[in-house]
């Protein structure tokens, strides 16, 4: 089970708004490699980890990527307060104003409504580490290019941070998949799925 | 530097202990027996439950279950952390 804790993990104060970036930023919450993919990602494929340690990593990344939605989600509440109809206009905010206002809803910065197809959950864990290894590499890209387009240190601050994050999830899922090459026969780690096929 | 009043500078020093934990607990899942990794937790960790029990008697509960409950339900009188200025 889980429990909420009434703090954001790393602070998130934007003094400016600005419709325009949060357009953009919105693909780290609803879009392709964004934080709800990641956490659907992990916390759906841990039970087909074959041993604690791994089973621990995706449940604690798993559990830490929700708190980074909700960072995003802050930085999109907080570039979304007090805009004018003009600002929303010329902005280009208009055509996700038209469906939402200025609630959070998870779509990526081209639009396209958020969707289970952007992971996968594969029933075997080197496929499934693999794939965690990449997702946290293109969502590391992503931040890259959410730092290109904007200049705001408040909106950079917390950016950095997240992709900091990219990073060392990384490394501790290199070290799953190694933990889990360790348990498999060293000449052919595919001979079995360890998750499904009786040793 | 934004200037921060002193809820914002103590919720700092939380954010920060608990980040310290958090990547201790990562680290830990995949070197479970690391002994510099474990000494590392511990002392974050009890750091962390000063700096919480400290935050808590001040400014209220960060879990609804520390609520006291008893004349009006204190979970709802601070503000959520999506707010500027208020995580």
């Amino acid at each position: 089970m889980w429990q909420y804790e009434k703090k954001l993990q790393y602070p998130v104060n934007i003094k400016e708004p600005n419709p325009a970036l949060a357009k953009v930023i919105i693909s780290q919450l609803g879009g392709p490699d964004g934080e709800l993919s990641a956490s659907l990602r992990y916390l759906n494929q841990r039970y087909a980890a074959p041993c604690r340690e791994v089973q621990a990593m995706l449940t604690d990344v798993g559990t830490e990527e929700l708190a980074h939605m909700e960072m995003i989600s802050a930085i999109l509440y907080q570039l979304t307060r007090g805009l004018s109809m003009k600002e929303i206009k010329e902005g280009g905010f208009d055509t996700y104003f038209v469906d939402h206002t200025t609630g959070i809803y998870p779509v990526a910065a081209s639009g396209v409504p958020f969707s289970a197809d952007y992971f996968q959950s594969k029933g075997d864990p080197i496929a499934d580490l693999n794939e965690d290894l990449a997702a946290e590499q293109k969502a590391r890209v992503t931040y890259d290019n959410i730092l290109r387009l904007t200049d705001d240190p408040d909106v950079r601050d917390p950016i950095k941070f997240l992709r900091e994050r990219e990073i060392v999830h990384y490394q501790r899922f290199g070290e799953s998949l190694r933990l889990v090459t360790d348990m498999l026969d060293s000449k052919n780690f595919y001979a079995f799925n360890p998750s499904f096929d009786k040793k | 530097m934004p200037v921060l009043n002193d809820k914002q500078k103590l919720m700092r020093k939380l954010q920060q202990s608990c980040f310290a934990l958090a990547e201790a607990n990562l680290y830990l899942d995949s070197h479970p027996t690391c002994k510099m990794g474990l000494e590392y937790f511990r002392r974050h960790k009890a750091e962390k439950e000063a700096i919480e029990k400290e935050y808590t008697e001040k400014y209220g509960p960060l879990t609804a279950v520390q609520s006291d409950g008893t004349k009006k339900w204190e979970w709802v009188a601070a503000p959520f952390p999506w707010e500027r200025g208020e995580n």
